[in-house]
């Protein structure tokens, strides 16, 4: 890690801390004073270290612990108290929970050209995708979440479910988090419904209701009569639950209906694995042996885990023709994972960059993914045991299936990585609160800035230059250790030795091509109207435009 | 001798596997002198499938019942299975393709009965000769010359008949300096830096032997490398062995150059694997790779394990050593191992395609494999491949030429009907008349139609020296290699695919053609 000395100086502006640093010798690969934005939000940590008698070189002064896999340590001088200041100013404002000031996004008062909280509609992505019909239907009974707290205000149930069958199923979920729909196969209808765990407990509780519910819903596809239930813990954990009142659903209470473990640990396992990414990648990359020290953090397994279970979930809908229950502990984590990577891996709609907007903003956002809890937004206490880098681990799949298909995304990289940065930043109100009914008592999309606002007017600047639309496509990733990487580019871009390439040079190189491309045609067509006055139909002279450049209509 | 006493049996009936992703073929299986064929009849597709016997490794035959079963690895990696119908067909089959398989000899190699439709004998084998590269330099420089002292390969068999050399040293001296050099590998010029008039060098270890003998003439000659640069200026040498190795070789007769005999030169040790640990390190990795058995939960440290990654690491960098004095210090820079002949090749090639951007067109790259590389079947041209794969992967505009180039020549370095990579050295090449009985690789790879395959389409000249990283997590396993008959490489051909309909498309609106530096006929 390189040491950079001189002036410390720091400025709040707007919702980032400037930390610039005056240098008294000047590095040679620096011209001016190091300026380093760093969004308020990205700060986990503030600590002191040393006190006014430390002896030694850089022994005091403030580490800055960031959520974003990078620590800052400045070594300050004794004199002049200037510590105690930034202390406190920092403290304060990277921790407004804490100090009763509101969070910055509510202070944010940029302007965009569009208005990223009209990217999502319930009621259009359900129509979207043939809903209601005459199996399902839209209900309002969350309309005030008094059915279920963390789920949103319009759920899609079975038509023949009746709103009271629902609040009997409710009793019997954990969170009241009942099974609902969150997506429908366009031609062989077989769905993906999502919930919580059932309420079986150490008796082994059974609920007439949840089984006649949930064979109801079998009994929507009559393709297969049997109804598939992914359970995504280890069975270990799910048995250990009926300890705490959950478990899962037993064969002998669901005759219809199989159920599969898919062995994806808990949010805790999760949050210490990427500690381990950190501690092999920050400061220093552990050089000898990098292979094995990446493979004792386990974090490659635990994407290839997820990425087993999505594949597996979205292979059941569509060639086993089969309708699939998925379920957690409480439906928020693991289950949010299965099923929006399941649906990114069935509908082609979701891996274009509206669509995607839309995937988060229903599956996670919507659904009740505990953003705050899990990400901590202004909140002091570092070491929350609710934190956990669930959502990343999701967008860490999606990038390792955009590697494996390169053409079958809209949006590229930086897509990803501004996402999650704003994850973190605060800045927008995207990601803020645990659930759509918090959101809506705090005004979210009245008084603060959608990140899909920022994405979708600089939508250029996000997209994947080989992208190739195609409709119907089911893309099933390799999930084998072989063909997964670690995200470099993500989780290692803080490191000084890594050279970023950005922005990326082939995104840029086949933009020039396709500009001149482009061009080149349009100076052709001029040249043709200018030689072939009486150019009659198109299509039979073999110089037309169409055929001499046969796959101009199906880009972009 | 002729191929048919070594073929047992005319024909016989038989299915090919070919992987997990591939259709089984069925049909007619038959042995000539230098391929395997299969015709699986006329309504198939494809409707003849062929194998050149040179690129299997190794065969296993097992029989049981009235059938067996052929197992073969190839060179190239794959491994095919073969279910023949009879016994006695089966022990024929697996005799013939042993025996034809490891034939030592060239002239009866397939390259010398090899004929395409379209190609003329003897042309472009003067598509890349070192010779012209050797005249460039010697006319913008004024130190260098070109000798014809190995003309009849008396100084050194490895050597070309032509090299080039400091133009203050004569013949004479060049003699006493080949005699002084392991197999007479005596310093000549790789390369020669422009920029900053520096030059790059290769030879063999020095024969001090443990009197620690020293070569008057040897010494002469380095100092004229020093003294043609510019006035004062240094000299590294980069020994590819461990100071420790480089000392015992001592006890064999070889050695290294003692400091106070070449006053100005600096000697650097950076050990680099050649040999037996570098090939069992490249059979670890293929098995590793081929094993689709094994759990995956320990692949990484398995691959780790393999320490293939190192190597290419280890290349790399010490290439970017090489490469940094001369761009940064303005050094010259003398490269050698013990004989010169793999690792020493690996650092001089690679750090020209860092610093020259000529280098990474595909005509300078096949110029500089035909000017550098003069054995092919070691796994250190597969380690040199590999390094420049990782090039390409870090700057994906910088090479002219793209992985299926790549593969194409480590497909053709181990069995090709093509005679450029044929013999161990210039000498043995005179001697078969490879130049004038086959075909050159280049004649094959340069035709248009090859070109999409082995071209990059987002080429871009980059007239900067490209400077690798060499962190661990900068290094990739390639997967187009490695894994190439275990996983369809599908999608990144969609993309590869794509990306030159895009380019084509463009030029075809250009009205011009495309173009192909490579095929163009040399003046």
């Amino acid at each position: 890690m390189s040491l950079l000395r001189g002036l410390l100086g720091m400025e709040l502006i707007g919702i980032s801390v400037r930390l610039f640093l005056d240098f008294q010798e000047k590095p040679a690969s620096l011209d001016s004073a190091l300026i380093l934005d760093v969004p308020l939000g990205v700060i986990s940590r503030i600590e002191k270290m040393g006190g006014a008698t430390s002896r030694g070189e850089n022994s005091y002064g403030l580490d800055i612990t960031c959520k974003d896999m990078r620590n800052l340590r400045f070594a300050l001088k004794q004199e002049g108290h200037s510590r105690r200041d930034m202390f406190e100013i920092l403290t304060r404002y990277a921790f407004p929970l804490a100090h009763s000031l509101p969070i910055f996004a509510f202070l944010n008062e940029e302007k965009f050209d569009v208005d990223g909280w009209m990217v999502y509609n319930p009621v259009e992505e359900y129509r979207r995708q043939g809903l209601p019909n005459h199996h399902w239907r839209i209900t309002f009974i969350n309309k005030c979440y008094e059915l279920c707290d963390t789920y949103p205000a319009l759920l899609v149930v079975p038509y023949r479910a009746s709103d009271d069958d629902l609040r009997r199923v409710a009793t019997f979920r954990s969170r009241n988090r009942i099974p609902v729909l969150s997506w429908i196969h366009p031609e062989n209808k077989t769905v993906i419904v999502r919930c919580s765990q059932p309420l079986v407990g150490m008796s082994g509780k059974r609920n007439k209701d949840d089984e006649k519910y949930l064979d109801v819903i079998r009994e929507t596809n009559r393709q297969i009569n049997k109804l598939t239930i992914y359970d995504a813990r280890p069975n270990v954990n799910a048995v250990a639950n009926k300890a705490t009142g959950g478990g899962y659903e037993s064969d002998d209470a669901y005759h219809n209906a199989e159920l599969f473990f898919l062995d994806i640990h808990n949010i805790h396992v999760m949050r210490e694995s990427l500690k381990k990414v950190k501690d092999i990648v920050y400061p220093n990359v552990e050089e000898s042996h990098w292979l094995s020290s990446l493979e004792s953090t386990h974090w490659l397994e635990h994407i290839k885990l997820v990425l087993t279970g999505a594949i597996q979930v979205a292979d059941r809908v569509s060639s086993g023709k089969s309708s699939v229950v998925v379920h957690c502990s409480d439906g928020w984590d693991r289950t949010a994972q299965l099923t929006s990577l399941a649906m990114l891996m069935l509908d082609s709609y979701y891996r274009s960059i509206e669509g995607f907007e839309i995937l988060v903003q229903k599956e996670w956002i919507s659904f009740g993914h505990k953003f705050a809890s899990r990400i901590g937004h202004g909140d002091k206490n570092h070491a929350d045991a609710d934190r956990s880098p669930i959502f990343l681990q999701f967008i860490d799949c999606v990038w390792q299936m955009s590697k494996q298909f390169p053409t079958a995304f809209e949006f590229n990289e930086r897509f990803l990585i501004v996402i999650l940065d704003h994850l973190y930043s605060c800045r927008f109100g995207t990601f803020l609160y645990n659930c759509e009914s918090a959101r809506e008592k705090q005004k979210v999309t009245e008084r603060t800035v959608s990140l899909w606002s920022l994405i979708n007017s600089n939508k250029d600047k996000f997209k994947n230059p080989f992208y190739t639309k195609e409709i119907n496509r089911v893309l099933y990733p390799v999930a084998s250790m072989r063909h997964l990487e670690l995200w470099v580019n993500y989780y290692i871009r803080w490191n000084p030795r890594i050279k970023q390439q950005q922005p990326n040079p082939v995104e840029q190189r086949y933009m020039e091509l396709l500009a001149l491309r482009d061009e080149y045609i349009k100076r052709l067509e001029e040249l043709q109207l200018a030689n072939s006055p009486k150019l009659s139909d198109p299509s039979t002279s073999p110089s037309s435009p169409s055929q001499m450049v046969p796959h101009v209509q199906t880009h972009f | 001798m002729e191929f048919s006493e070594l073929i047992r049996t005319g024909q016989a009936q038989a299915e090919l596997l070919r992987g997990p992703e591939m259709p089984p073929l069925r049909g007619t299986l038959c042995v000539t002198g230098h391929h395997l064929l299969l015709s699986p009849g006329p309504q198939a597709t494809p409707d003849l499938w062929l194998l050149l016997l040179r690129s299997v490794d190794s065969i296993e035959k097992r029989v049981a019942g009235d059938a067996g079963t052929i197992t073969l690895r190839c060179k190239d990696l794959r491994v095919l299975q073969l279910d023949i119908e009879g016994v006695e067909a089966t022990l024929d089959i697996a005799r013939s393709i042993e025996a034809l398989s490891s034939l030592e000899s060239v002239i009866t190699s397939f390259p010398f009965f090899y004929r395409p439709k379209g190609l003329r004998l003897g042309e472009s084998w003067h598509f890349h000769p070192p010779e012209r590269y050797y005249k460039r330099v010697a006319r913008e420089t004024r130190a260098w010359r070109l000798s014809e002292a190995n003309e009849d390969f008396s100084l050194c068999p490895s050597y070309p008949r032509a090299v080039i050399v400091p133009r203050t040293v004569d013949d004479d001296a060049l003699a006493r300096s080949a005699r002084f050099r392991q197999g007479g590998r005596f310093p000549v010029l790789s390369y020669y830096h422009a920029p900053s008039g520096t030059v790059l060098l290769r030879s063999s270890q020095p024969l001090t032997g443990p009197q620690k003998r020293r070569c008057a003439e040897d010494e002469e000659l380095l100092q004229a490398v020093l003294a043609g640069a510019r006035p004062g200026a240094r000299g590294f040498i980069v020994d590819t062995r461990s100071a420790q190795a480089a000392k015992q070789a001592r006890m064999t007769g070889g050695g290294t150059e003692a400091k106070s005999a070449y006053p100005g030169w600096k000697r650097l040790h950076r050990p680099l694997e050649r040999g037996r640990p570098l090939q069992e390190s490249f059979v670890h990795l293929v098995e590793a790779c081929g094993d689709l058995e094994q759990s995956m939960d320990r692949w990484l440290s398995r691959l780790d394990g393999c320490h293939w990654l190192s190597h290419v690491k280890a290349a790399l960098s010490t290439a970017c050593l090489a490469a940094q004095g001369m761009e940064w210090e303005g050094a010259c820079i003398l490269v050698h191992g013990a004989e010169g002949t793999d690792s020493t090749l690996l650092v001089t090639s690679l750090a020209q395609l860092i610093l020259d951007p000529l280098s990474r067109t595909m005509a300078g790259f096949q110029e500089l494999i035909e000017r550098e590389w003069i054995q092919h079947e070691a796994p250190i041209f597969l380690l040199f491949l590999d390094c420049v794969w990782q090039l390409g992967r870090q700057f994906p505009l910088s090479l002219e030429f793209g992985e299926g180039m790549l593969l194409a020549l480590f497909d053709h370095s181990y069995a090709s009907p093509f005679g450029t990579f044929l013999c161990n050295s210039e000498k043995e090449r005179c001697l078969c008349e490879v130049r004038t009985r086959t075909h050159s690789l280049w004649s094959g790879l340069n035709q248009p139609k090859e070109q999409r395959k082995l071209r990059n389409p987002l080429y871009a000249p980059n007239p900067l020296a490209i400077w690798p990283s060499v962190e661990p997590q900068s290094l990739r396993l390639w997967q187009g290699l490695f894994l190439r008959w275990t996983h369809p490489p599908e999608p990144s051909e969609v993309a590869w695919e794509k990306v030159w309909q895009i380019a084509t498309d463009q030029e075809k609106t250009e009205g011009s053609q495309p173009t192909d530096s490579a095929s163009e006929p040399q003046p």
